[in-house]
């Protein structure tokens, strides 16, 4: 690894500086006493921490949004592990238009995805169902999987899978024991970015989602139309917290740098 | 009947043959290296033995037992591949107990075999480590390690030492043969290199384009190349286009472009086309005036234990090796004769195809 010199280490930490500022103030403001958006110079207190969890509707959200993102990054990845070995590995009839369909949500915007969806849960009668909430972001995660297990697939040698074969393993055995291990990076990161990125969706989400099953950022959108108090940020700070947790829990049993490098 | 039979095997990929016509028999026991430049087929073949690829028409028999479209994860062969494909996740314990393991052998019984499998490659204290922790050398003996542990009948070596840099592969190489001396186990390797095959192999076969060529042992191989092709892939070799311009009972004369040339006669006749082949280390360096050709050394090569020379004269520019016996070389420009032994001569009939091909020849 090559050393950074003085300018470099100063712009770079500019840039850390400029990127994490706002999320040490909106933490910062989560801890106010006073009603309004203020810095905690008077001391600290976890009233507004107390009034998020007091508001039944935020309760609601954060479970919602729990789920959703639990459930449609897990099938997201369900889906796309087969798909990706698939047109990684296989010279088929629309391969190349399956892989363009799969990688398709991320070019077109989620204002455009959400109104189509809001006529589509119309039309089939699910306005409101969190089934097709879930089905709406896996369209929306997809992506993100695909293009991570197609990245950790694409440099994979295919002859450990036969050395295991020729040891007698059925064709089972070698994805459980071997080709899913093997490709277990692609499919964490991949998971990770799903969740992240479900959870925090939140274009698509506000035509699709019906009173029981809005998500928070959703919930954080309509409460913040109304009103602005530090609740909104203290709502930020926690979802802030479990994305850190869930990118710090990551990188302990796994590796960021193995996630994002895509190394064994 | 032999071990490993392949009978008439052929591999069609669309209109282009893989492989066409390849029959081969293994005894129990040995060890047959197939050896031919990349493309030839030796690879598409032990992917047929090892059950990787079906054959478009032929046979393939293990012990009596038609295994051509058995599945291979039933055939119970043990493959050492050109990347070592080891499991990356696994430690070199759990990557050479995996094969004991999918054969359902009983736990306490898989230790001590792995143990024993680790203790032959010499890699008993690597049990714990991961792949990755291991230089090249070691992966490969895991590789072998994993594959003789499960006691198969035959082991499928591809390409096994190529990853190794020279001085390693040399001393995997006669490890290797010693391994498959103490195992017994009946070996086919394939590679490109021939210095590898001829060293470890009982027998050799030689491949090109899909087709066995020859099969023999590595000196009868070398001292007697059936095709052209085979004496310029297999070391280096002077190669003399030729007419037969008399015959006797014992020996021919062979007109090469205007000089005659005396070998011994075979069974050629009058009219001819031939190729002479001759070993540069076959060629006798002479004093002036003497021997069968006057020559002068045009370039003069190093090789550590022998001189490479490249000798010019009335047929074109020779290879003549001696061996590095301590005396002065001879000096660029110095005039020499040239001699050899009829005996030494092979003769192909026909002209040569083409211009040798200098990538063709062993490296």
């Amino acid at each position: 690894m090559t050393r950074n010199g003085p300018i470099a280490l100063i712009f770079h930490s500019l840039v850390v500086l400029f990127m994490l500022a706002p999320l040490a103030i909106v933490c910062l403001v989560a801890f106010t006493p006073e009603n309004t958006l203020s810095l905690p110079t008077r001391g600290l207190s976890l009233r507004w921490f107390e009034a998020v969890f007091r508001h039944p509707d935020f309760v609601q959200s954060f479970w919602n949004s729990l789920w959703l993102a639990l459930l449609s990054a897990t099938l997201a990845v369900v889906l796309a592990v087969p798909a990706a070995l698939a047109i990684t590995r296989w010279e088929f009839r629309g391969r190349g238009f399956l892989n363009a369909l799969f990688l398709s949500p991320l070019i077109i915007p989620h204002l455009v995805l959400g109104v189509a969806m809001l006529r589509l849960f119309a039309l089939v009668g699910a306005t409101g169902s969190f089934g097709w909430l879930v089905a709406a972001h896996i369209v929306i995660v997809t992506p993100y999987v695909m293009r991570l297990l197609i990245a950790a697939i694409t440099g994979f040698d295919r002859s450990v899978e036969q050395a295991a074969y020729s040891l007698g393993a059925s064709e089972a055995t070698v994805f459980r024991r071997v080709t899913l291990p093997m490709i277990l990076p692609g499919v964490t990161g991949g998971w990770l970015i799903a969740f992240i990125n479900s959870f925090d969706e939140l274009t698509m989400s506000i035509f699709i989602t019906s009173p029981s099953t809005v998500t928070l950022p959703v919930r954080m959108y309509m409460y913040a139309t109304e009103s602005i108090d530090p609740m909104m940020a203290a709502v930020s700070a926690i979802i802030v917290g479990i994305t850190a947790v869930a990118v710090l829990l990551l990188d302990r049993v796994y590796g960021l740098d193995r996630i994002l490098v895509g190394q064994h | 009947m032999s071990f490993l039979e392949l009978k008439d095997i052929t591999k069609s990929y669309g209109t282009l043959n893989a492989v066409s016509d390849v029959t081969l028999s293994v005894e129990k026991g040995e060890f047959v290296s197939l050896l031919g430049p990349s493309g030839c087929g030796k690879t598409t073949t032990l992917q047929m033995i090892a059950g990787f690829v079906e054959p478009t028409s032929g046979t393939i028999r293990l012990d009596g037992r038609d295994i051509t479209h058995a599945k291979a994860n039933s055939r119970g062969l043990g493959i050492v591949f050109q990347s070592y494909a080891l499991f990356p996740h696994m430690t070199v314990f759990d990557n050479v107990s995996f094969g004991l393991e999918m054969q359902r052998v009983p736990k306490s019984d898989r230790r001590p075999r792995v143990e024993e499998a680790l203790e032959l490659v010499h890699l008993a204290a690597y049990a714990g480590r991961y792949p990755r922790e291991l230089s090249g050398g070691q992966r490969q003996r895991v590789a072998l390690a994993r594959a003789i542990v499960i006691r198969p009948p035959v082991l499928l070596l591809d390409e096994p030492l190529s990853n190794l840099d020279a001085k390693l592969r040399e001393a995997m190489q006669f490890e290797l043969r010693d391994i498959q001396r103490k195992v017994g186990t009946t070996t086919v390797m394939v590679t490109h290199d021939q210095a590898e095959a001829f060293s470890i192999s009982d027998r050799v076969v030689v491949m090109e384009s899909g087709r066995i060529t020859q099969i023999d042992q590595p000196y009868r191989i070398y001292e007697h190349p059936e095709t052209e092709f085979i004496s310029r892939f297999v070391g280096k070799t002077n190669l003399l286009p030729g007419t037969v311009q008399a015959v006797n009972d014992r020996a021919a004369t062979v007109s090469l472009g205007g000089v005659p040339v005396e070998i011994d006669a075979g069974a050629l006749v009058r009219g001819d086309t031939v190729t002479l082949c001759i070993r540069p280390e076959k060629l006798r360096l002479t004093g002036t005036g003497l021997g069968r050709l006057p020559g002068r050394v045009a370039e003069r090569y190093f090789l550590g234990s022998q001189w490479l020379y490249h000798i010019d004269g009335p047929l074109g520019t020779l290879m003549a090796v001696t061996p590095n016996d301590g005396s002065a070389p001879l000096d660029t420009g110095e005039p020499v004769g040239l001699d050899w032994t009829p005996s030494v001569v092979r003769v192909h009939r026909g002209r040569l195809a083409e211009a040798p091909d200098p990538t063709l020849e062993a490296h």
